[in-house]
């Protein structure tokens, strides 16, 4: 079986308990105009170019086999659907300007790579997380993995947007012993203005995790202008209480993943915004701990 | 940072009159050393040494610091570095009117004192250790030496120290129980037989250093009373505490806090002025000074006040300087005496040794925040992780210290080579990551010559011919155009390596038989158990262990370069031999070079847990730790047990020096570039975290590599802000010496310069990661914008 899969993170602190490795899924159903893995929201392997190293010679479009290459005046430009992933033009690239995100690797590939770290799991308490993208997304893959690092030992999280039909989604539980669970907004409308897609099949799945006896921790990208203000906090405050959700996590705004958009070819809507820390979101963080939810920052 | 608090303003004010020091050279000694040894030219060696010390003590310029509380010093000024004339002269010479132009290691020196020292030049023309020891050196030696290959130039112009002597008695027994020893064994020999007459010079040299330092101690009694005449009410108050404390020590042995520090000052910094030797080491400072700690507890002594003695007692340690040649100081940057402090590990019957005062010392030490001295925590895996977090507390200073050595490896090495198991449980590290047990080991637990493992590749490569020079240096098996499987590779690289280790031992013998004949140490000697009782001092066999390493630079490079042949050569073929060769030759030049460095810089690199790369550098290695094991140091068979050779990695900064002379290399390093560090990863090429890299070292025979695995690690300031990334920290640390059975590791916080540089050169930083909760991002790959932002959270720590 194979996986599209754009990362292999190890000694990853923030995904779960302990010392972890985390697994970056390929492939996303939503498309958050704040998201820092762009790359990860296709599925298939993407060629990225990094206009500020290229130096616009030619030889990529020169060599490549299927013509998906085509200079224009400065770059070279990629007519995606023709390119067959060959990586000839990476490999040739006298400024090293082209990359590839995304490998198709086997449930034995990534084990192998995953049990390297065995060791720091068992003693720190950690293990593997599946994020991405939308580890859900490739469900079968994410499964038998699950179950061969089980097979080993490894406990495993899983992060997830819950943004899929709720069998699935509870039959994935099963797999897993630990859950983060994102919420981008309380509001579907705006969930739907900011992500695509609306929030109801999301808190039903949030429901589904509270209900399932696993440790778990939902978290909020805080985003400005999208669900920054305190009457967010409030709003986001009131429907967790309202589902039973007694603690959230906030992760405030951050610019990590800016340049990759440019590597992509792609406009980002957030270009340019300064970041969030964590003492920003003190008043935010103050407003849920009023109503009662354990909010961390 | 306000954990640790603040000091006294005693402290600081000690501390920013010897930061504001500009460092000068001090001839004193030199002067003195010069006229005892022109008054003792028919002594015998050691009784001239002795001589040489008694006169530089007696007459040496002595000073009290308005603010400290422990007295000693090494020159005539704090921080100025004392020219010790007998190990070499040529380059003090040669170098006189560059001494204040260097850029870094600076020292400034008077007209009057460059002529004081051309003036004793010519009595030393001829006569100093490096005269004699190159002279010495076998042909083949010389020449290997003369091209860089092979170094040890610190051996032949340096004392050798590398070691903790013995304060544990001195402070239990006082001094006087060495004199009397000695003064006994000398009272028994018949001197009508040859042995026991030789012996007896060393006893009577013994009794003139010991009188020396008798005088030594009581010279600062009586500054000590004078200064309390004309002092302030409280100021003359510690000045007769300190006039009664030095009329006691080290001659008595120590009851207070107090008076084991000044007792072991005294004699540290004695060691100093007797030789040049650097990374004398306290020891087990927490273990041998605890029951004067408890006493002055015990009588109701503040605690805050013991541990203002400690600071004080640290700020010394900062006086003492010493100046290297312009060539050697590339290998010792930022002047360091490596006077290392050992505190935690186990107890004799393996309990965890942590006590109050190894907490006392490592809050001091954090409050200082000085590069001296080292501080290393020994690991042992049932330290609480209580102290743990408070070590990591310290490194998050960010100026490196502790270090960890890890206790679950270190002293099961020990016990494989004949140390005792109650000896090994007491092992200190000596200089950085060296480890020697106090008082029985002799010089040099590591520090003998370096072996550049990427220059020794090149030269296999080349048929036994020096690639910079065109010099043949050894017998070549054939040319790697000529090369046509990977073994040949391999073997190449076997043969041409035990010939240079056995070059290597060759001028170490030659240093050591030097330093026998022309240096010994007479107060250093006393205080090494079985000196006294084998009538020798160290470098005849006095020292009860005696095994020495010496130094593997490049490391990394070396498993890298094999990677990158083996892959793109011989495994892929997508890279011919004649073209790698030329690529090495020029330097990568030119576009196709430049494809080629490249395609080598992409194969499989060392630290990123795979096992390609990691298992060639194991093989490789393999042949440096066979070969080694057939060589014996001058004092085997003369008492010690040990003996031999064995490997280690602690080069310091060699890495740098050694680089500028080496040409390019098949990892895709370019001619002149650092080397590897240690047993670190190659500047960059670790990308994988530092999972991977604990992986990746603990693939190596750490248990074999006993002169030290170093290990230097960065971490960037964010991932220790938060209390519960810091616990993860500690699991990681202990699961690389608990499970991966690692060596050693030290950690750097990345600064804010570095940062900035990273945003200059990304390429030079390619393994900057950041962290923010739930992600991780290469630093360079991040905008402008992104970079300000966290350049500007990360605080200056100085």
């Amino acid at each position: 079986m194979i996986g599209h899969i754009f990362n292999i993170q190890k000694f990853s602190l923030h995904d779960g308990p302990g010392i972890r490795t985390t697994i970056f899924f390929k492939g996303c159903n939503l498309r958050c105009s704040w998201c820092a893995n762009p790359e990860s929201q296709q599925m298939r392997s993407q060629l990225t170019l990094d206009r500020e190293k290229c130096a616009g010679c030619g030889s990529c479009a020169a060599l490549c086999p299927s013509e998906a290459r085509v200079m224009t005046d400065a770059y070279p430009v990629l007519d995606s659907e023709a390119c067959t992933l060959c990586g000839r033009c990476v490999e040739a690239c006298p400024s090293r300007a082209i990359g590839r995100e995304g490998n198709d690797m086997t449930v034995e590939e990534v084990l192998r790579e995953a049990l390297k770290d065995a060791a720091f799991y068992q003693q720190s308490g950690g293990g593997v997380t599946f994020s991405g993208g939308e580890p859900l997304l490739q469900q079968e893959f994410a499964t038998s993995l699950a179950r061969s690092l089980h097979e080993n030992g490894v406990p495993v999280a899983i992060e997830t947007a819950a943004a899929v039909p709720s069998e699935r989604f509870r039959a994935f539980l099963r797999e897993v012993d630990y859950v983060h669970v994102d919420l981008k907004h309380y509001d579907s409308a705006r969930h739907r203005a900011g992500t695509g897609m609306e929030n109801e099949q999301i808190i039903e799945n949030i429901c589904a995790v509270r209900d399932s006896g696993l440790p778990y921790l939902v978290r909020i990208p805080v985003i400005p202008g999208f669900n920054a203000s305190l009457e967010d906090a409030e709003g986001f405050a009131g429907l967790l209480a309202s589902i039973g959700v007694g603690r959230v996590q906030l992760l405030p705004f951050h610019q990590l993943g800016e340049r990759k958009y440019s590597l992509l070819g792609r406009e980002y809507a957030h270009a340019g915004q300064p970041q969030l820390h964590r003492e920003d979101l003190k008043q935010y963080q103050q407003i849920m701990l009023r109503h009662g939810l354990d909010a961390l920052l | 940072m306000e954990h640790f608090g603040t000091s006294t303003r005693r402290i600081q004010k000690f501390r920013s009159a010897l930061l504001n020091i500009e460092p000068a050279v001090c001839t004193e000694r030199a002067v003195l050393a010069t006229r005892a040894y022109r008054e003792h030219e028919m002594d015998q060696v050691v009784l001239k040494r002795a001589y040489m010390l008694r006169e530089v003590l007696e007459n040496m310029t002595i000073y009290i610091e308005p603010e400290t509380l422990i007295v000693g010093n090494q020159a005539s000024e704090n921080r100025a570095a004392p020219i010790f004339p007998e190990y070499a002269m040529d380059w003090v010479i040669r170098e006189l009117d560059d001494f204040d132009r260097r850029t870094g290691e600076r020292f400034t020196i008077s007209e009057e004192n460059k002529q004081v020292l051309r003036d004793i030049y010519p009595y030393w023309k001829g006569r100093t250790l490096q005269d004699k020891a190159y002279a010495a050196y076998p042909e083949q030696a010389k020449r290997i030496y003369d091209l860089g290959i092979i170094r040890n130039e610190g051996n032949i112009t340096s004392g050798d120290a590398h070691l903790a002597v013995d304060y544990d008695s001195v402070l239990r027994k006082g001094l006087k129980d060495v004199r009397r020893r000695a003064q006994e064994a000398l009272d028994k020999l018949n001197l009508a037989d040859y042995e026991s007459m030789k012996h007896s010079f060393f006893y009577r040299a013994i009794l003139i250093v010991i009188d020396a330092v008798e005088r030594y101690a009581r010279r600062y009694a009586d500054l000590a009373g004078e200064l309390a005449e004309s002092a302030t009410e409280e100021r003359a108050a510690e000045l007769r505490e300190i006039e009664r404390i030095c009329r006691k020590v080290p001659m008595e042995p120590a009851h207070s806090f107090h008076e084991a520090l000044q007792s072991v000052w005294f004699l540290h910094v004695i060691l100093q002025i007797e030789s040049n030797g650097h990374s004398l080491s306290f020891g087990r400072f927490d273990q041998f000074c605890y029951p004067y700690y408890r006493n002055s507890l015990d009588e109701g002594a503040d605690p805050a006040y013991l541990e203002e003695l400690l600071e004080n007692l640290w700020l010394k340690s900062l006086t003492v300087s010493k100046i290297r040649s312009a060539g050697h100081s590339r290998f010792q940057a930022g002047n360091p005496m490596y006077q290392n402090v050992t505190i935690g590990g186990q107890t004799a019957d393996g309990r965890d040794a942590v006590n109050e005062l190894s907490w006392a010392v490592l809050r001091s030490v954090a409050r200082v925040r000085m590069p001296q001295p080292n501080l290393t925590v020994r690991y042992f895996s049932g330290m609480s992780r209580e102290f743990m977090a408070e070590c990591i507390e310290c490194i998050r200073l960010g100026f490196g210290m502790p270090a960890f050595n890890n206790d679950e490896i270190i002293i099961k090495s020990l016990t494989d080579r004949g140390v005792t198991l109650e000896d090994a449980r007491n092992y200190a590290a000596i200089g950085c990551v060296e480890v020697g047990v106090p008082g029985k080991w002799g010089y040099r637990c590591t520090g003998m010559s370096y072996l550049n493992f990427p220059k020794t590749l090149m030269t296999a490569l080349n048929d036994g011919v020096d690639v910079n020079t065109g010099k043949k240096i050894c017998q070549g098996s054939s040319h790697f155009r000529d090369m046509e499987s990977f073994e040949d590779v391999m073997k190449a690289w076997d043969a041409t390596a035990r010939q240079l280790i056995r070059v290597g031992v060759t001028l170490d013998n030659c240093a050591d038989l030097v330093v026998e004949q022309e240096v010994p140490d007479i107060l250093c000697s006393a205080l090494v158990d079985d000196c006294i009782a084998r009538g020798k001092h160290l470098k005849e066999g006095g020292a009860h262990y005696d095994i020495i390493s010496q130094l593997q630079v490049g490391v990394a490079n070396l498993g890298d370069s094999l990677a990158a042949i083996k892959k793109l050569v011989y495994d892929e073929g997508r890279i011919s031999r004649d073209e790698l060769w030329n690529a090495l030759m020029t330097d990568y030049e030119g576009a196709d070079g430049e494809r080629i460095r490249r395609m080598l810089l992409d194969a499989p690199k060392f630290g990123n847990d795979d096992d390609y790369v990691d298992q060639l550098l194991v093989r490789a290695y393999d042949t440096y730790l066979d070969e080694i094991r057939h060589y014996r140091n001058t004092r085997d068979g003369r008492g010690p047990i040990g003996g031999g050779y064995f490997a280690g990695t602690s080069s310091v900064a060699a890495n740098v020096p050694q680089g500028a002379g080496t040409c390019a290399t098949p990892d895709g390093r370019k001619w002149g570039d650092a080397l590897a560090e240690g047993c670190s990863p190659a500047h960059s090429m670790d990308q994988n975290g530092p999972t991977s890299v604990f992986k990746s070292l603990s693939k190596l025979r750490t248990d074999q590599i006993f002169g030290g695995v170093l290990l230097n690690q960065k971490v960037t300031p964010a991932l220790l802000e938060r209390e519960e990334d810091r616990v993860k920290l500690q699991l990681l640390i202990r699961t690389f010496f608990d499970v991966l059975h690692g060596w050693h590791v030290q950690y750097n916080v990345v600064s804010r310069e570095t940062l900035l540089d990273a945003q200059r050169h990304p390429e030079k930083h390619q393994d900057l990661i950041v962290r923010v909760a739930g992600y991780s991002a290469f630093f360079n790959v991040l905008s402008p914008q992104t970079q300000n932002d966290i350049i500007a959270r990360t605080e200056q720590q100085f």
